[in-house]
């Protein structure tokens, strides 16, 4: 009965339900993508006319690429900023994911209110840390005063406009690690603890050699998706800094936007956001490939 | 037999996770906090910790443009998480019970579609609106917000289905039904609960969304997120209101969060994208 009735209607049917969301996705995301990559070819500028399609020099914006101050401090600004927030991010959600992993109603009840920062729109994020940050109405500021200390500006100077955005970006972000590591956490049979236990193992041998082993894997796993996420860091440096002062705190993300939007170079801030892509596609082809492997070794 | 001393709800560590939570908050409540004061009350030194609360800021704030935007966000938002829903529920159902070769791949095509940084798409979107006339209009902003909520309907819909068993189906077809009655009659209603639950994450991420529409809207399609930001340009010291705007924007958020919170979490941690 191979051919007959039920095969195929099924086929038909799964074809019938697939091809729309496939037509779809092709129009909204790879035809997009296909444009980026062409329009990175050429010198296109809206006030240009003629240099959508001006394919003379094609690889003239790759080739300014390195030799372009900004946009290697931007690489370098990214790196600093992803490494640190998502540093942060691991292990204070570790810690935090250890403090509630314990059986109560009322810590699964208190979960919920722990994953606030990163359910809020980003831009009210940007908001809350703008406010904490504007020296007139801020409580940290209120805090100095009080203690006779003076705050520098915070936003606005070179040395603590990164770790501004660093601390906002750890905070926004804190919540997701902690679930990934307090769902590795919840998998660990109590059994393996009470053995160490009772072999007079104490709290810090039991977490070094029981516990981290178990989510190790889960720590690298989550740090990954935030390092990809990291680099679409934006309403943050838009809201706070701007970039700045100068490109203190200018991300290749942000560095594109100003190119395209800001100073009208739609053909090299392309070239900029295919080198950005092509990066978040090399560390998911890494994610992809260690979870395979985790799976193989499972 | 003794319980572990480990994992045990002591109130030492009941009163850490308390004093935790209220210090990883205070940032978010303090901008609620003073989304309830009088510009007076919040220039003042030192902060007044009791106060009469006032409604002023929203009342003003509602009176403004930008209870238009407010609309606009939920327009937005709301066409977009119905498109994706209708595009994407059958695919998933498709995509789960299709063991076919391209099944990995077409799972890791939507999976770079949904790291991809916002700008990638932002720049090709910008000069085709330019050039047949979408820029700022809600259907813009639906179109776009497709290109993430569709890849998330299907990644989020593909294990509801899996639970499912074909057995099921397959009674029916041989008892003659056809697939598509199959699928509306028997298989849907089965998973309404998680169609509830990816509707109310994709219309979060659209409500979410800063960049696309700061780029792609002007004034008439501008949403909240993108007014909060412009009167903070405008008005800049009128904290009060830009701290109800901000409370008016994360309102809707966090309420869905509440009541979703089960789900919450796959959908948070399904190549989380916010941006």
């Amino acid at each position: 009965m191979s051919e007959s009735g039920i095969d195929g209607e099924r086929r038909r049917f799964i074809a019938w339900a697939l091809t729309p969301s496939l037509v779809v996705l092709f129009a909204v995301a790879v035809l997009p993508a296909i444009y980026l990559i062409v329009t990175s070819l050429t010198p296109f500028q809206l006030t240009t006319p003629g240099s959508a399609t001006d394919f003379s020099e094609p690889f003239r914006n790759y080739g300014l690429l390195p030799g372009d101050p900004r946009f290697v401090n931007s690489l370098v600004v990214q790196a600093k900023l992803s490494v640190w927030s998502v540093l942060f991010q691991v292990l204070l959600g570790m810690l935090l994911a250890l403090l509630l992993n314990v059986p109560s109603r009322f810590v699964e009840f208190a979960r919920t209110f722990f994953l606030i920062p990163m359910v809020l729109p980003p831009i009210v994020v940007a908001v809350i840390w703008k406010l904490i940050y504007a020296p007139d109405i801020s409580p940290l500021y209120y805090a100095a005063q009080a203690l006779n200390f003076t705050m520098p500006a915070l936003t606005s100077s070179v040395d603590f406009a990164l770790t501004s955005i660093i601390i906002a970006d750890t905070w926004e972000w804190l919540p997701f690690t902690f679930l990934m590591v307090l769902a590795a956490l919840q998998t660990i049979p109590d059994e393996y603890s009470e053995a160490a236990l009772v072999d007079g193992a104490n709290k810090l041998q039991i977490f070094w050699y029981v516990t981290l082993p178990f989510i190790t894997p889960i720590l690298v796993i989550s740090g990954m998706f935030r390092l990809i996420d990291s680099v679409k860091a934006f309403p943050l440096i838009f809201l706070l800094t701007g970039g700045g002062p100068g490109t203190v705190t200018e991300v290749t993300n942000y560095y594109a936007y100003l190119l395209a939007f800001d100073t009208n170079e739609i053909g090299y801030s392309s070239a900029v956001t295919v080198v950005m892509l092509l990066l978040v596609c090399g560390i998911s082809l890494g994610l992809v490939w260690m979870g395979r492997r985790r799976e193989a070794l499972a | 037999m003794n319980e572990s001393s480990l994992r045990k709800a002591t109130p030492g560590r009941l009163i850490a996770i308390t004093v935790t939570l209220l210090v990883l908050l205070s940032p978010f409540l303090w901008l609620l906090q003073m989304s309830f004061k009088t510009n007076d009350q919040i220039l003042q030194f030192p902060p007044p910790l009791i106060f009469t609360p006032t409604l002023e800021n929203y009342i003003s704030l509602w009176h403004s443009a930008f209870s238009a935007s407010f609309l606009n966000s939920l327009l937005s938002a709301s066409f977009s998480t119905a498109l994706a829903l209708l595009l994407g529920v059958p695919a998933a159902y498709a995509l789960s019970r299709w063991a076919g070769r391209g099944k990995h791949g077409l799972s890791f095509a939507i999976l770079v579609t949904r790291m991809a940084p916002p700008i990638a798409f932002t720049i090709p979107f910008f000069l085709f609106y330019r050039w047949i006339g979408l820029l700022d209009t809600i259907t813009g902003l639906v179109l776009v917000y497709t290109s993430f909520n569709l890849p998330l309907v299907i990644w989020m819909m593909q294990p509801f289905f899996d639970t499912i068993p074909v057995s099921l189906e397959e009674a029916a077809l041989v008892d003659g039904a056809r697939t598509r009655i199959v699928f509306t009659k028997i298989v849907l209603p089965m998973v309404t609960p998680g169609i509830a639950a990816t509707a109310i994450l994709c219309f979060l991420y659209a409500w979410n969304d800063f960049f696309f529409a700061l780029i792609l809207t002007r004034t008439n399609a501008r949403t909240a997120p993108v007014a909060v930001v412009n009167f903070m340009n405008y008005e800049g010291w009128e904290w009060g209101k830009i701290a109800a705007g901000g409370s008016l924007v994360m309102a809707p958020v966090l309420i869905f969060s509440l009541a979703v919170r089960r789900y919450l979490v796959s959908g948070l941690t399904a190549g989380a994208v916010k941006g």
